[in-house]
């Protein structure tokens, strides 16, 4: 640029220096030839002579002019492309940015839920650094951002489609179930019909725990609800009965605690979902191991199965997966043949802060670790009913017990018996010796096998039984009431104080088979049967106090 | 006896366990169900341990002395199906006895049921 500007001011001058070369010689050429030739072609040479001198001299100057006005324009014009280049990088640092910068800004904006309008706004106008940019330019941010924003409101829109269609499907799933808990309460004494109804029951929870895939992959929270804690055991089996090949699942040293309601539907769906991938992917007749331990940051789930090792590169891809998921991954990104389940757990574990880890097994299988935080977990008692969990099962039974109490005579009449029966349990309830046994178990039975709980309520004349099904009371309670006050009850040792009454017997630990027990008993001790005169406890002194 | 639960189960579905049945009974298929009644005696031989099953445990708890089978069903509120199969896996392995209710044709004895009716009678 510099070179092209210096030559036109220092070859101002030279424009006479030009013109005077050739103008001087033609002079000389002109004077000499007018000299030499005859005196009469003098003066037309001479003529001829300056008029040739005139024109080259106009020609040079012409042709100088000329070539100045050239270099004058060439140099204009480098001036103008250097300027041109200049924009042209600009321009492009300016898209550069753009793209690196401001889009980038502007969608994150979008994103978070502005509009288009708001994030123009903004990004582009509030910022010194792009209010200059040009209308075309602000124009083409604008149409991008609006193209976004419709793309996220169709796929929101997909999303919340797909999870009101899972909701549906959940609830049908739901009513299902608990209709054929019921079912399975009612014919549970068919075990044809029962063993269908289960196999049923499986079938219904497998589609639930996909429509729950779908939900929470659409963005959802699992719906479900669980009103209070439930003990960790029976979330893993909740998590079991959701799998198809539950039966290959051992659960060992699963830790005493309970999950809070909160937390138990999307516990029990991650853990389902690993266990379904520890089935899945082992051989069939391979175990998968699963325990639960306490550890400092919460409760440690390992699920371990004895599948083929897990190569790192295979790991990296699951964890891969999972990380992504945490990211939050939208349906879109699934595939054709989705495996749904580390996109499920990654989803889940961001929403309720658990972490999964996938590590390769001592098996040689893959060892999967969900870390459940402190705060899922309490301690206390879950009144959750878990059926079977003995801790549970026992009260109902201490419940039934009272109930059955009130039949069974108070402690004093019957005690005496239990000194045979009680502290040796082991020895399989001393059983009826002989024919005389015999003859008290068919009473009871004969009652158990009615479907309505016959009840001896009332007594014809000539001595028989006479049964009602509806009564709530058990086996000959009407009986009892008016038992005499019990007897000094010193001599058995059960009795933890003589001032014990009724009561004193509810209270106390029996196992609740003990009166029937009591009873057989009584009538097999017919053989040393005492005849007490005619006391109304008769018949259960008889075998009592043998 | 399945009128009442049914009218329970209905009233609160919240508290429906999340565990199924089939998760309790283990496999349904190649599982050979003990003959087992209603009215089967079962005595428990052995004291439950931690490795066992929660219901296993508990019905080894509750059958110190001995109890019904349908008892057995009422006390763990499980259906009579899943605890005949829960007590076949516990005779397979000997921890409980179970005793078949004796056949009315073998009582004896006509002279002790009339004491036993008098007895009840004079109550």
């Amino acid at each position: 640029m510099v070179r092209v500007e210096s030559p036109p001011t220092d070859r101002e001058v030279p424009v006479v220096r030009v013109v005077l070369l050739p103008v001087v010689l033609l002079l000389g050429a002109t004077a000499a030839g007018s000299a030499l030739v005859a005196p009469a072609a003098r003066i037309p040479v001479a003529v001829c002579g300056a008029i040739a001198t005139l024109v080259v001299a106009v020609l040079t100057v012409a042709l100088h002019r000329a070539r100045r006005a050239t270099r004058v324009q060439r140099a204009e014009c480098e001036q103008r492309i250097a300027y041109l280049e200049h924009r042209i990088l600009s321009h492009d640092a300016e898209t550069v940015r753009l793209t690196k910068e401001v889009m980038p800004a502007a969608i994150r904006r979008l994103r978070v839920g502005n509009s288009p309008d708001e994030v123009m706004r903004d990004i582009v106008d509030a910022d010194a650094a792009n209010r200059h940019l040009p209308k075309a330019l602000r124009e083409q941010i604008h149409q991008v951002l609006e193209v976004i924003d419709n793309e996220e409101a169709r796929r929101d829109s997909a999303q919340r489609a797909f999870v009101s269609v899972a909701r549906r499907v959940q609830a049908i799933v739901h009513r299902q179930a608990s209709e054929l808990r019921e079912m399975e309460d009612h014919y549970g004494r068919n075990p044809e019909v029962f063993d269908d109804l289960l196999r049923i029951d499986h079938g219904t929870a497998l589609i639930g725990r996909l429509a729950d895939s779908i939900a929470v992959l659409g963005g959802a929270r699992p719906s479900r609800q669980w009103p209070k804690p439930v003990p960790l055991f029976s979330v893993l089996r909740g998590a079991m009965s959701r799998i198809l090949e539950y039966q290959r699942v051992d659960l060992h040293s699963i830790s005493k605690v309970a999950i809070v309601g909160t937390s138990v539907e999307p516990l029990i769906h991650a853990c389902a979902e690993l266990l379904d991938n520890a089935t899945r992917y082992s051989p069939p007749q391979t175990r998968v191991h699963v325990t639960a331990v306490e550890v400092q940051t919460g409760i440690a789930i390992e699920i371990e199965d004895g599948g083929v090792s897990l190569s790192e590169e295979a790991r990296a891809r699951a964890e891969n997966m999972l990380a992504q998921a945490q990211a939050g991954i939208n349906m879109n990104d699934l595939g054709e043949s989705p495996r749904l389940g580390m996109a499920v757990v990654g989803r889940l574990s961001r929403m309720y802060q658990l972490q999964v880890s996938l590590r390769q097994s001592a098996y040689g299988g893959v060892r999967a670790v969900l870390i459940v935080p402190r705060e899922m977990i309490t301690t206390g008692p879950a009144p959750g009913i878990a059926h079977g969990i003995g801790a549970t099962s026992r009260p109902t039974s201490s419940l039934d017990m009272s109930q059955l109490q009130h039949v069974v005579p108070p402690p004093g009449k019957r005690k005496p018996k239990p000194a045979a029966t009680g502290p040796v349990p082991s020895v399989a309830a001393p059983v009826p010796t002989g024919a005389p046994a015999a003859a008290a178990r068919p009473a009871a039975p004969a009652a158990a096998m009615e479907d309505d709980v016959p009840v001896v309520t009332e007594w014809t004349e000539n001595g028989l039984p006479q049964r009602r099904s509806r009564g709530r009371a058990p086996l000959g309670s009407h009986n009892l009431p008016q038992q005499p006050t019990p007897p000094p009850a010193a001599a058995n040792g059960f009795q933890p104080g003589p001032g014990e009454g009724a009561d004193g017997g509810r209270g106390e630990e029996k196992p609740p088979g003990l009166w029937l027990e009591a009873f057989t008993k009584a009538v097999n001790g017919v053989p040393q049967e005492r005849k007490h005169g005619e006391d109304s406890d008769d018949a259960w002194d008889k075998g009592d106090l043998k | 006896m399945s009128g009442p639960r049914r009218e329970r189960r209905k009233a609160d579905p919240d508290l429906l366990d999340p565990e199924r049945l089939y998760v309790i009974t283990g496999d349904l298929d190649d599982s050979e169900r003990a003959a087992l009644d209603l009215v089967t005696m079962v005595v428990a031989q052995a004291e439950p341990s931690p490795t066992f099953q929660p219901e296993q445990a508990a019905i080894l708890r509750l059958c110190q002395a001995p109890l019904s089978v349908a008892e057995i069903s009422a006390y763990l509120g499980l259906p009579f199906s899943v605890v005949t199969s829960l007590l076949s896996d516990l005779l397979a392995t000997e921890l409980i006895e179970s005793r078949a209710p004796i056949v009315r044709a073998t009582l004896p004895d006509r002279s002790l049921l009339e004491a036993v009716m008098h007895g009840l009678q004079k109550l």
